[in-house]
């Protein structure tokens, strides 16, 4: 069993994110030292590897929290992890398009703007921007 | 008209869903085109579509549905599309 800080140290993670994990249900204690500390076992450990690795394939922690409980549930099958993780596929590729698009939005403001000496009232990019917000209605 | 089911493989509860809603499409609209989509074989056309979750359904190149319909929800749309064809 271990203390917050030796569980820290094991999985690399801060004190403060391992409490923050522990309060959004990612992780519980096993147990009490007799001075009242919490303890944690490998189970943690492992379960807090599983979150840095999920989170690096994009995961928030609710999505997360729900690979947890399809890791512990006894009729979840593989399928249902795949669909989880097809769909974060999907997610970042629309976020990739939408990334691109704004880069060659921005590619096409900077080659308009092909004289960098003008004053900046006459700035090209200056009045796209201007222009786009003014066809774009404010929410 | 065109009705496009993206999934992933490896679901049984699927695939019968899949015979069902495309029985009661075949029962709703006359010129049906009924296409079945690995969505990993057809990625960027998912993505194209704003495809976020799975199964989801396009009905004419238009998101529709984002999670399983059921037999009554894809009649529904099918008979209320093709009523405005006409």
């Amino acid at each position: 069993m271990f203390t917050i800080g030796k569980l820290a140290s094991l999985t690399s993670v801060s004190n403060d994110t391992l409490r923050y994990y522990e309060q959004e249900g990612l992780i519980e204690p096993a147990g009490k030292s007799p001075a009242g500390y919490r303890l944690y076992d490998t189970d943690s450990a492992r379960r807090i590897r599983f979150i840095k690795h999920a989170q690096n394939c994009g995961f928030t922690l609710a999505e997360i929290r729900e690979l947890l409980a399809l890791r512990a549930r006894d009729k979840a099958c593989c399928g249902d992890v795949r669909t989880r993780a097809v769909e974060k596929k999907l997610q970042i590729e629309g976020k990739i398009r939408a990334m691109k698009a704004m880069s060659k939005a921005l590619e096409q403001l900077i080659a308009d703007c092909a004289n960098e000496t003008q004053p900046v009232n006459e700035c090209t990019i200056i009045a796209a921007l201007e222009r786009a917000a003014v066809s774009t209605p404010v929410q | 008209m065109k009705i496009e089911i993206f999934y992933t493989p490896g679901c049984s509860d699927c695939v019968a869903a899949h015979a069902k809603l495309r029985t009661a499409a075949q029962e709703s609209v006359k010129d049906l085109e009924w296409r079945e989509l690995n969505v990993l074989n057809d990625l960027d056309y998912a993505v194209e579509l704003g495809v976020l979750t799975l199964p989801s359904i396009a009905v004419d190149g238009e998101l529709v549905f984002t999670s399983m319909p059921t037999v009554a929800q894809l009649r529904e749309v099918l008979l209320k599309r093709s009523g405005a064809r006409t």
